[in-house]
């Protein structure tokens, strides 16, 4: 893989091994600049081993990986003052309040980002005047994430970051997130939730079992999604008149119920439905499992 | 003053507070104690001497006057244990604890090598530790002549330089046992054993024929002897202490570096 100049992330063959089954094996990817890249996985998969190899947090056993062009091994400090980070899980000083832990962070980062606390805060209804320790899970959440968020960094990197977020206060991460890529800034976020990742993400590695199956453009991988439509029809349906629509990958008819698992585009099945009775038609998004399968099926890394 | 070691101090004043109001109250009772014991000296310095060798080596010679009073009651047991318990559980704290509670990757993803978080919170805790001697030194100067208990403030102040060295001594060994293996518990164990193994060997090294060499490679035979209440500061005796804390220092940093932190 050759580094492009433009590529925030790069990864080539990195491999972390802990003896045991977990750890990452022979990842090689690219995050371009002002890209949200999505890496989507279910629990376990290596996605914050792979997190942390890019803030030096733990060290690659094999394979290399940089950001901004320098390994975060030989370099840390200047990859880690233009990240902001948010872990899948983490905690904060208990005995401080909101405001002083934030402020204290942004001493860290010499004063970086201390004038951002008061509206990130407001943004995300932190209140910032209580005990850390009386926080709950969610607002806990949101601390890190105005950590993360405050000092303008050129690159986020997102751990499951929506994790224990009410849906409104996930809409407003959204929000976030598009302003950052308005600005220019790159975003890595792992998630396990589909829904979220194409919501937010240009791109999106699926990882599992520690190996990368493959990178797509997040329209490419909505075409390629298996989803499955229901019909429900007034009068039983002769099931054939759907078999043989070039988007509909298998077709099973019950009484009067037509199960369509579907791939592409839906013109066709919705006009070829429109010559019988719609009492209601059901859809159901593709779930982790059936893109993970697919993915297999596709033979890894693209 | 350094972000990390202000932001580091204010979470541990509480904490600091306790220990140093305990440590004040120890120092006060035993000074009030004073005049009493003072006027059975000629039967205690009797009992004193029925002892066994390996306390009274510990204990010192002279039980009765000022000086060896306060070393017998502070400074030869009460005073290192409480230190040494406040110590080795912050400098445990410091690296492993922050790391058990996950809220290590948040620090070391901001700007700031490794190395100097180690260092800044090395440097926390030796300013905690020497606010303790301070304050012990105070209450002994101001409170002890009262009760009759007047040793010379610089064989005092010797003696509470010593106290904070031997702090700094087992407070590092214990962050640096945390550095290398990111676990709290074994810094306590780890350091909190060899404090007592040590401490034992300097009681008993002595009074053992064969074994007196091995009372120098105790922490506590450079911290007691010779007294410093009774002679002042001994150079030699800062350095070895000064460079056991260093060691520590220095083999922490180099582990903690070199490490995968805990997921």
């Amino acid at each position: 893989m050759e580094l492009m100049v433009d590529d925030v992330i790069v990864a080539e063959h990195l491999t972390k091994s802990y003896g045991s089954d977990r750890g990452v094996i022979d990842l090689s990817f690219s995050v371009r600049a002002g890209e949200v890249f999505g890496f989507l996985g279910p629990n376990g998969a290596g996605k914050s081993t792979t997190i942390r190899t890019m803030l030096d947090l733990i060290r690659p056993t094999d394979g290399r990986i940089e950001v901004f062009g320098v390994e975060p091994r030989t370099h840390p400090t200047q990859v880690h003052a233009r990240v902001g980070y948010v872990p899948g899980e983490f905690g904060l000083y208990e005995r401080l309040h909101v405001r002083e832990y934030l402020e204290a962070f942004a001493s860290f980062r010499n004063g970086g980002g201390r004038d951002r606390i008061e509206p990130l805060a407001e943004v995300l209804r932190l209140d910032l005047d209580r005990p850390i320790h009386e926080l709950s899970h969610g607002n806990k959440q949101k601390a890190g994430l105005v950590q993360a968020f405050m000092h303008d960094p050129d690159l986020l990197v997102l751990d499951e970051p929506t994790q224990g977020l009410d849906p409104l206060v996930q809409q407003t991460f959204y929000g976030l997130v598009d302003e950052v890529r308005g600005r220019g800034g790159t975003v890595f976020l792992s998630s396990h939730i589909l829904p979220e990742v194409e919501r937010t993400c240009d791109r999106v590695g699926i990882i599992r079992d520690g190996r990368l199956l493959s990178v797509d453009d997040i329209g490419d991988l909505k075409a390629k999604a298996l989803r499955t439509i229901v019909f429900h029809f007034a009068a039983p349906v002769d099931v054939s008149s759907f078999q043989n629509l070039p988007s509909v990958v298998a077709a099973a008819g019950h009484g009067d119920t037509v199960t369509l698992t579907v791939q592409g585009e839906l013109d066709e099945i919705v006009k070829a439905a429109a010559h019988h009775t719609v009492v209601n038609v059901e859809t159901k998004e593709p779930s982790l499992e059936e893109i993970f399968l697919r993915a297999y099926q596709d033979g890894g890394v693209s | 003053m350094r972000p990390l070691i202000r932001v580091s101090l204010s979470a541990q004043r509480r904490a600091l507070i306790g220990w140093g109001i305990g440590l004040a109250a120890i120092a006060l009772t035993y000074a009030a104690i004073y005049p009493s014991i003072k006027q059975s000296a000629a039967d205690l310095d009797k009992y004193m001497q029925n002892l066994p060798d390996a306390l009274r080596s510990i204990i010192g010679t002279n039980y009765t006057s000022p000086a060896g009073y306060l070393r017998a009651e502070l400074f030869a047991l009460l005073g290192p244990v409480l230190l040494l318990v406040y110590g080795i559980g912050a400098g445990g704290k410091a690296i492993a604890g922050e790391e058990e509670a996950r809220s290590l990757d948040l620090l070391l993803t901001t700007p700031m090598p490794r190395g100097r978080v180690v260092v800044d919170k090395a440097i926390t805790l030796a300013i905690t530790l020497l606010a303790l001697a301070v304050l012990v030194f105070v209450v002994v100067i101001v409170l002890g002549p009262p009760f009759g208990l007047d040793v010379a403030i610089a064989n005092v102040a010797a003696m509470c330089a010593m106290f904070f060295l031997l702090g700094l001594a087992f407070t590092w060994f214990a962050l640096a046992v945390g550095c290398a293996t990111g676990r709290r518990a074994w810094a306590s164990a780890v350091a909190g054993g060899v404090a007592v193994v040590m401490y034992v060997l300097n009681a008993i090294a002595p009074t053992i024929s064969g074994l007196s060499w091995a009372q120098a490679l105790s922490p506590f035979r450079w911290y007691l002897e010779p007294d410093p209440l009774v002679t002042g500061i001994h150079a030699e005796n800062v350095l070895v202490l000064a460079a056991i804390a260093s060691v520590c220092l220095v083999v922490g940093v180099w582990t903690f570096r070199r490490r995968d932190l805990a997921a």
